[in-house]
């Protein structure tokens, strides 16, 4: 076979060498993402809102991207609700004792101020340099034993002296009155206001103009002695009764309707929304009639699939009748909805159905209704 | 020699280089779409050197079936002291029956469905599952065994089976349901619809037959359960909004996909799926 002559070997050359190169860059442009979104703050906003009493639980403790954190909290402002409370970790912060890491709290902190939010912060849940090691003990992220409330409240006072004159205020610690949210022990009234107790000193040393928020107590009824928790007007007697009344300025109360109407009479054998009621008749009982309670957690469901939920209607027209009612209450401040948001469906249906918003945005139903209350307009799900 | 002999001749061994070069690499390309060819049948799924189905393997093997159901959702799937039934268990024990094998129902929360399918611990999920456009890259949607979605119900004596028909009229709706969703859509599109809205479906339906609205566009769920009892309203036949509920596999399992596919369509052909949806129906109703 004949040998190609030296000229057409170097086109052939070429032809490869440009083959290559094409290849080269064709692999390239594969690898090539799109740019995360430029997040820029813009001017600051005010809430436009009729009624105050509008507020909303978000989710942005887990939120990785900062445009889903504004965007959340930019729909929230549009919305008109002027109050959010959020979750801030302590593990999180302090994954090192001393050490502290701000920057998701500012992240979200900064956006708030930005969209004119007030922001009721709720501290929780244990580092791991807080807990027992695993080879004495196998705790769980809520288990905070007595020898470190006083690291608990530190944590708090670096935190309101952080952001203390942007918070509406802080919740200590969360439904204490669950065993799941007391380490899996049976709740202890007694030690959560030793807890509250320190914190409270803690942030008023921040910060003397600060609200410490107590309780942020769960709707139970489960009995005293209980494995899984504590009815919550005996958690709260009993906390009286550990000498609570000093270390909060206002308590935090959690009420969900479930299927019941928000007009349900009160009874401490069912939980409904009027069921808080009950919080406050024991805080006048104990003379502590003149703080506020604020609702930080409720809502209807309207999940298809569960026993508790309500139909998507029922769902807005309970809403609506609810804000009506704590906006009468003297003795409460906020109603803020569980949930606004969360940064993904998928794996939490339970509380995908809770949410005013989809985790892609989709603003449902209830979140036009919400929003026409707030900003006066003309309910568009009116029947 | 006839004409493309001598051709072939002459490039092989002709004098023309350019052309020599072309025969070869032609013949050359030829090569490599035959090989290609080849060596795409041999390593098709199911094929010689293809992936294989280990789960329809083990299924035969085994002769069970493993399926995920979230038992939280009458008539669909109930955990009674006795048994897991509904129609989404009678559908699973069916298609078990169909495929030879015996069906063996895991009860699982909803979250932890695809989590089930994704890691083996079963080979299927029936628990009222829409088809989720982010996960196709693995999981498999069979057809749909039923549509929950919203329907036209209206009186027998003046059926309406779209909503084109109802020009000048007035639907009643599910307040805040996907049905009032479609009817504001269907409000800018026609003339004139006057939408009246209910909390519940039962009152939109009621709505319709006493004649207050022309038809009532609401769930297939509740319309079916309703209608039993009162047999002056029909149902339209078609959706006005799909909300199909499917079976769940795994993309990978190409011959377990293809007979659950097959025998899901036996059990529509030969009427037995409806008869487990009326059954369940039925009794909720």
């Amino acid at each position: 076979m004949k040998r190609l002559a030296r000229p057409s070997r170097h086109k052939l050359f070429a032809h490869l060498l440009r083959a290559g190169g094409l290849l080269l860059v064709a692999g390239a442009l594969t690898t090539l993402r799109p740019a995360p979104p430029r997040v820029v703050l813009g001017p600051p906003h005010t809430v436009q809102t009729v009624s105050p009493t509008v507020c909303v639980h978000t989710r942005l403790t887990d939120e990785v991207d900062e445009w889903k954190i504004q965007r959340t909290l930019h729909m929230v402002r549009e919305m008109g609700a002027a109050t959010i409370v959020e979750f801030f970790p302590w593990p999180y912060v302090e994954r090192e004792r001393g050490s502290y890491d701000w920057a998701h709290a500012d992240r979200i902190m900064r956006h708030a101020e930005n969209q004119g939010l007030t922001v009721i912060a709720r501290l929780g849940l244990v580092p791991a340099w807080a807990r027992p090691p695993v080879r004495e003990k196998v705790t769980t992220l809520t288990y905070l034993p007595a020898e470190r409330f006083g690291d608990f409240a530190r944590y708090v006072g670096a935190f309101v002296a952080r952001y203390g004159d942007r918070l509406g205020g802080v919740i200590i610690w969360n439904e204490p009155n669950l065993s799941h949210e007391w380490g899996d022990r049976s709740p202890d009234p007694a030690a959560y206001t030793e807890l509250l107790r320190l914190s409270y000193q803690a942030a008023h040393a921040a910060n003397p103009a600060i609200a410490v928020f107590g309780g942020a107590l769960a709707p139970t009824n489960e009995p005293e002695g209980s494995g899984s928790g504590m009815h919550e007007v005996r958690f709260l007697e009993r906390m009286y009764q550990a000498g609570a009344a000093p270390y909060f300025d206002a308590l935090a109360a959690h009420t969900y309707g479930f299927t019941h109407t928000p007009a349900d009479p009160p009874d401490p054998q069912t939980i409904n929304f009027r069921r808080v009621e009950l919080l406050r008749a024991v805080m006048v009982r104990y003379g502590d009639g003149a703080k506020p309670i604020t609702i930080t957690e409720s809502g209807w469901s309207d999940d298809p699939r569960w026993t508790r939920a309500v139909r998507p209607g029922q769902r807005i027209a309970y809403t609506l009748e609810a804000l009506d009612l704590v906006t009468a209450w003297p003795w409460a401040d906020h109603l803020c909805l569980w949930q606004f948001r969360q940064p993904s469906d998928f794996h939490n249906r339970r509380d995908a159905y809770y949410a005013l918003v989809s985790s892609d945005f989709f603003a449902r139903p209830i979140y036009e209704a919400v929003q026409a209350y707030a900003l006066g307009w003309e309910n568009p799900y009116a029947p | 020699m006839n004409r493309w002999t001598a051709r072939i001749r002459s490039l092989v061994g002709g004098d023309d280089r350019r052309a020599r070069w072309r025969f070869w690499l032609a013949l050359a390309a030829l090569l490599v779409i035959v090989a290609g060819g080849v060596a795409w049948r041999l390593t098709r799924p199911g094929a010689r050197f293809g992936p294989q189905d280990g789960t329809w393997r083990r299924v035969q093997i085994n002769g069970d079936l493993y399926v995920g159901l979230d038992p939280s959702y009458p008539p669909f799937a109930e955990w009674t002291p006795e048994q897991i039934v509904g129609i989404e268990a009678d559908l699973a024990r069916e298609i078990g029956r169909r495929l030879g094998v015996e069906t063996q129902i895991l009860i699982m929360g909803y979250d932890s469905l695809y989590d089930a399918l994704y890691t083996g611990k079963v080979d299927m999920l029936i628990a009222g599952l829409h088809p989720d456009a982010t996960l196709t890259d693995w999981v498999y949607y069979s057809q749909p065994y039923f549509d929950a979605g919203q329907v036209l119900v209206s009186p027998r004596d003046a059926p309406v089976s779209a909503m084109r028909a109802l020009d000048g009229q007035t639907i009643a709706v599910e307040m805040a349901s996907s049905g009032d969703a479609a009817a504001r859509r269907w409000a800018r599109r026609l003339h004139a619809l006057t939408i009246e809205r209910h909390l519940l479906p039962q009152d939109a339906l009621r709505s319709a037959e006493e004649g207050r609205a022309a038809a009532a566009l609401v769930d297939a769920i509740s319309a079916r359960l309703y209608l039993p009892a009162h047999p002056g309203l029909v149902m339209a036949a078609e959706m006005t909004v799909a909300e199909p509920y499917v079976i769940a596999m795994r993309r990978g399992d190409f011959r377990l996909t293809a007979h659950v596919e097959q025998a899901l369509q036996a059990i529509r052909a030969d009427g037995s799926l409806d008869e487990i949806i009326a059954h369940w129906l039925l009794q909720a109703g």
